[in-house]
């Protein structure tokens, strides 16, 4: 029994791929017409929101409370920014994924250099980065005249390979790529030293800073990324469309059992966690619930689920003495 | 004698209620002299406290009398700590029995409420004091009974504040008003012995390592004042590694060894010889001989380390540190011996130069050690990590093999790999990051106190080690507060006042000469008489937000002369009494080292709720009103409960905030109550009413900031540890901390109705960003703590005329957030630049 509980323990995705195929089941059984076919909708929605919450996952990783409050920004930005370059035409696209990375690099940079060098809290930096590309996108919006996409985007972001949407491919392959990297890399294994414990990670030789910044980057292009992804899926960049990743993405980490004080990530549980939430989502809108019930419940559900996990990492800490642990 | 078994119900009227249902009279028991006119202060027996596999308290008596002075004495990890915790019911002893004046206390139900009640207080090691606030305040947290919600309140604290500092240190030169982040390091320790003793009804204050920030001449003001006060019947416990100053100040010695109590006496009986044996530590002898049983240095080892310029200047010579050599950092704690081992390990300073990598094993491991969530091998593994490309694969069996190596030369069993780390006893967990420095394959390992609360046979275990490290090709630099430690090493040098005043080489390295070398050049430590100053710049960076008020107000004014009439002032101050109010709400959450995200997004519920609810049904809303104020206190609850980061919770809440508004109301639309707009429509004396309510709320935000609540709010912005060891509830506080801020946020959502006659669940989100823009320009800490009401006011009244003068230049409101934003960066980053230059300093 406890070797099991042990297992959950290290294993903490279990539970949100549980929640997935539990919800999945209930809905499929109450309303017939949830098929593997709709499936297929919330996967595509599903994968946009996994892209993002890695990248939160990597910062929420470097502890201290670290949050990105600037991917809303600059996921709406870019869907703007590869927009208005791209112009609906394949010979422009490497300058549009050009300007789109740029975005991310920027403000994934100044993001780094506020909280590392600066010191500034990451909420405080992020969320007003955040503002200012708001305005930018405020300006971007005056120029976006059209609304024809690049026809390659759309097919990468729209596309099937034998039924299976080519977005959650991606998706599955970034969840494979940073699961590689929390698990079985030196990276990953400094990321972690670094949100257990900074002072002692920089006593351990590892520069902190360096860490700490590439997780703010890394979140930021992928956001970015993303956001040209979306933009031609849903044809086109409208302000406001990155607002409702900033709780998910932070919803879709927490549920998939990441630490929210930092020091263990899953990636596993992140790609899981996105999917609880988009299902829960859907499920609100299959029953018609108005959006307004919809933000409460999503707001709900992710302090409760903190508040039940926040005890758990408290325990762990706190390392209860077992008597059998006991030295001979 | 029934005065004598219930003094409290006397003595202690505010506590009695809470302290006589878990009292009850003891019977007559046989250890007790019926006729001893007192009841001993406290009678602790058989304690005992296991953590994990460690037992720290292995049944443990300890007895004090009233005026009596009990020396503790014991190395590093004896257990100690713990049974001082126990005593003062931090700590909940596993078995034994308690008895407080004579009363049997049931173990379970004592806690440090009940431990002040009885009146024991201890002045920790770490101090635990608040440096944000004054000396006289914190006599008030101490002893709050006291004080009234009226102005003037800490007249009455002060003057205890500076009756007690008279009498324990004479000529303290401390001003009762100074704050205690200006105070130095043996003024704090000062001001924390002074207000232990100074408590009303204390009966036994336990001193812990009293003296290790205090000069000579302090040290000796405090033993002549425990002799004076124990004539008076108060009690004391006296903890110091200093063995001779407890032979000579106290009446019985205790003696602990790996959580038993060794020895017992009249410290008539004791000698510090006696002493030293009975602890079990390292004599002199046997550290001395395992010294001399290396083998010697080879001829020409490599250089390793140059020490040059100031630091060395007593000496005048550079001081050369070889491969194979241990050497030892020695002198009074503080005296410069960390910032040698830390500049060592970083970016070598000037006048530090080091050859070859350097890894670095400190002693405080929860702060500096030991990554909590993993197992004992990955802790060990990291240190084979350091130089290798960030993608390359970490490998399981070769870790285990490299750390398997190491373990065994440390006896750290390798079937313990897998254990999380804090499932092991201290000495183990100790061991592993040594280990961790082995695997690393370091030229110079820097240790820093590396046997501290390690039991003596960890300890054994690494004083063998050390030897064959160094002989082996490395460099050993060791930092220790056990002077003893450094008769192991072939070199030590003596730090006085942040320099090397003394090379102690050989035989020449005994306790006796260590001692004398430490305090050589301890004029400048005794130092303390420009105690809490602030010069006049301190006092102009307080200006500052009122300064650039001024000037953003003046450079309106030349833009449209209109702006300094009363209609002016109206037209462009009148619609920022929402955000000063939000602001208000952030600062009290700010003050408590946390952020709101949800604060804008309430206001506009509030806004919602009050046009619609309030207007309709007034009953209803003013129902809705409270519950929300409710659900403030529940969101402070949770996060204190089950300690989660606020920004998530309220992030999370602040969704649930848009929610229930878009329920409420889809689109834009209501009406304000009559009565509700009638309240910010008056005038007084031409001056109209949101202008005077905005002092009203400034002077309301700033008379809380300075009632007792106000301090007791900041004291756990600043020290939440300590606030609850002094018996303070952190849950009730943040319950308070929030629905005060919700109080302030409930008032701005009323008067974006009164003035936007409507709402718009829209109107409050932006709120949040410039209310922390407000805190952070009104000169307020984000890392809690420091508040300033007035600050916060001006800086909101600024960042609301920057929109206008925006305006005025033409500039289209779409780059309002940018501004907004860039200014809040601006700041904090002009913040981060300063405090950094101060640092420096």
């Amino acid at each position: 029994m406890t070797a099991l509980m042990e297992r959950l323990e290290r294993h903490r995705w279990v539970w949100s791929a549980l929640g997935v195929l539990l919800l999945w089941a209930v809905l499929s059984i109450t309303t017939g017409r949830f098929s593997l076919h709709s499936l297929s909708g919330v996967a595509i929605s599903a994968s946009f929101l996994t892209l993002v919450a890695l990248g939160q996952m990597l910062v929420v990783t470097t502890g201290r409370g670290n949050i990105d409050l600037s991917i809303a920004s600059v996921l709406t930005l870019s869907a703007f920014a590869s927009i208005v370059v791209a112009a609906g035409s394949d010979a422009r696209l490497p300058l549009a994924l050009a300007a789109v990375l740029g975005i991310g690099l920027v403000t994934g940079l100044a993001n780094a250099l506020l909280v590392v060098v600066l010191r500034i809290p990451a909420i405080i930096a992020t969320l007003a980065t955040g503002y200012i590309l708001a305005t930018a996108t405020l300006i971007a919006n005056r120029w976006a005249a059209g609304f024809s996409m690049s026809p390659f985007l759309k097919t990468l972001a729209a596309g099937r390979v034998e039924g299976v949407p080519l977005m959650l491919v991606i998706a599955v392959i970034a969840v494979a790529l940073a699961g590689l990297l929390l698990g079985r890399t030196v990276y990953g294994r400094r990321l972690s030293a670094v949100g257990q414990n900074e002072r002692a990670a920089a006593l351990a030789g590892i520069r902190t800073g360096r860490v700490i910044a590439s997780a703010f980057l890394a979140s930021a292009l992928l956001a970015a990324l993303t956001g040209m992804l979306l933009g031609a899926y849903v044809g086109g960049a409208f302000l406001e469309m990155g607002q409702p990743y900033l709780l998910q993405s932070l919803g879709a980490v927490v549920l998939g059992g990441s630490l929210i004080f930092g020091g263990s990530s899953t990636a596993l549980g992140t790609l899981c966690g996105s999917f609880l939430l988009i299902l829960i989502v859907t499920t609100m809108q299959i029953a018609g619930l108005p959006a307004g019930t919809q933000d409460i419940v999503q707001g709900l559900v992710v302090i409760a689920v903190l508040a039940l996990a926040g005890g758990r990492a408290v325990r762990r800490r706190r390392a209860a003495p077992k008597p059998e642990a006991v030295a001979p | 004698m029934m005065t004598a078994v219930f003094p409290a119900a006397q003595d202690a009227p505010a506590a009695s209620a809470g302290v006589s249902a878990p009292l009850r009279r003891s019977p007559p028991a046989a250890g007790t002299d019926p006729g001893a006119p007192h009841p001993p202060v406290v009678r602790l027996s058989g304690i005992c406290k296991a953590f994990g596999p460690t037992r720290a308290n292995d049944g443990i008596d300890l007895v004090v009398a009233p005026g009596e002075v009990l020396g503790l004495v014991g190395g590093n990890g004896a257990g100690k700590s713990t049974l001082m915790r126990v005593l003062c019911g931090v700590t909940r002893a596993d078995e034994g029995s308690l008895q407080i004046r004579g009363v049997d206390i049931a173990p379970d139900l004592y806690d440090t409420t009940l431990a002040q009640a009885g009146g024991i207080r201890i002045v920790h090691q770490e101090l635990s004091l608040c440096d944000n606030l004054s000396v006289a305040e914190n006599f008030f947290l101490e002893a709050p009974e006291a004080a009234r919600a009226l102005p003037g309140w800490r007249r009455i604290f002060r003057a205890r504040a500076r009756a007690a500092l008279d009498e324990v240190f004479p000529d303290h030169g401390i001003s009762v008003d100074a704050r205690v982040a200006h105070l130095q390091i043996g003024q704090r320790q000062m001001v924390e012995i002074a207000r232990a003793v100074a408590t009303p009804q204390v009966r036994l204050v336990i001193l812990d390592e009293p003296t290790s920030s205090l000069g000579l001449e302090r040290s000796r003001q405090l033993r002549a004042f425990i002799k004076a006060r124990t004539r008076e019947g108060l009690a004391f416990i006296f903890i110091s590694h200093k063995l001779q100053e407890v032979v000579d100040i106290a009446h019985r010695v205790l003696v602990l060894r790996n959580g038993r109590s060794v020895w017992s006496g009249p410290a008539v009986e004791a000698s510090v010889e006696a002493l030293v044996q009975a602890m079990g530590g390292p004599t002199e002898g046997v550290m001395a001989s395992r010294r001399a049983a290396r083998p010697a240095i080879g001829e020409g080892a490599r250089e390793r380390v140059r020490l040059s310029g100031a630091l060395i200047a007593p000496l005048g010579r550079d001081v050369v540190l070889r491969a194979g050599e241990v050497v030892g950092l020695a002198g009074l704690e503080g005296s410069g011996q960390r910032d040698l081992l830390h500049g060592l390990y970083g970016r070598p300073g000037p006048g530090i130069s080091r050859a070859g990598k350097a890894s670095f094993v400190s002693g405080d491991r929860q702060k500096e050690g030991v990554f909590p969530l993993w197992s004992v091998l990955s802790n060990i593994a990291l240190g084979r990590l350091e130089s290798r490309a960030p993608l390359g694969r970490v490998d399981d069996g070769q870790e285990r093999d490299a750390a398997r190596a190491a373990a065994e030369k440390l006896k750290l069993d390798p079937a313990r790999f897998d254990s999380p780390i804090l499932d092991l006893s201290g000495g183990n967990q100790q061991k592993a990051l040594v280990a961790r420095a082995l695997v690393g394959e370091a030229d110079t390992i820097l240790f820093d106190d590396p046997t501290r609360g390690v039991d003596v046979a960890a300890k054994e275990d690494f004083y063998a080690l050390i030897g064959s490290v160094a002989r082996a090709g490395r460099l050993v630099i060791w930092h220790s507060t056990e002077d003893i430690e450094f008769l192991e090493c072939d070199r030590v040098l003596v730090f006085s006042g942040g320099r090397i005043v003394r090379e102690l080489v050989g035989d020449e390295i005994t306790e006796a000469a260590i001692v004398d070398a430490s305090f050589a050049g301890t004029g400048a430590t005794e130092r303390d008489a420009t105690a809490g100053a602030r010069g006049p710049l301190d006092r102009l960076v307080d200006l500052a937000p009122f300064a650039s008020l001024a000037a953003v107000f003046a450079l309106m004014a030349w833009v449209n002369p209109l702006t300094v009439s009363m209609f002016g002032l109206e037209l462009l101050l009148g619609p920022a009494i929402a955000l000063v109010l939000v602001a208000l709400a952030q600062m009290f959450v700010v003050g408590g080292s946390e952020i709101d995200l949800g604060v804008g997004a309430f206001a506009g519920l509030i806004n919602v709720l009050s046009a619609t609810l309030l207007f309709d049904t007034p009953w209803l809303g003013g129902v809705a009103l409270l519950a929300s104020v409710l659900a403030y206190g529940l969101i402070g609850a949770t996060i204190q409960l089950r300690r989660i980061p606020a920004i998530v919770v309220t992030l999370g809440a602040s969704f649930i905030w848009l929610g229930l508004g878009y329920t409420l109301q889809p689109t834009p639309g209501g009406a304000s109550p009559e009565w509700l707009s009638a309240a910010f429509a008056w005038t007084l004396a031409d001056v109209p009413a949101t202008l005077i309510l905005i002092a009203v709320a400034a002077v309301i935000a700033l008379a809380i900031d300075r009632s007792p609540l106000g301090v007791v709010l900041r004291g756990f912005g600043n020290n939440a540890q300590a606030m609850t060891l002094g018996g303070w509830s952190p849950l009730r506080y943040a319950i308070m901390r929030y629905m005060l801020a919700s109080l302030f946020a409930l008032a701005a959502g009323l008067s974006l109705t009164a003035i936007n006659t409507a709402s718009d669940i829209n109107a409050g989100g932006p709120f949040t960003l410039i209310s922390v823009a407000a805190v952070v320009m009104g000169g307020c800490a984000l890392i809690g703590g420091m508040i300033s009401p007035l600050g916060v006011v001006a800086g909101a009244l600024t960042l609301a005329l920057v929109g206008a003068l925006l305006g005025a230049l033409g500039v289209s409101t779409d780059y309002n957030a940018a501004v907004q934003g860039c200014l809040l960066l601006s700041m904090l980053a002009l913040r981060a630049l300063a405090d950094r230059r101060e640092a420096r300093r």
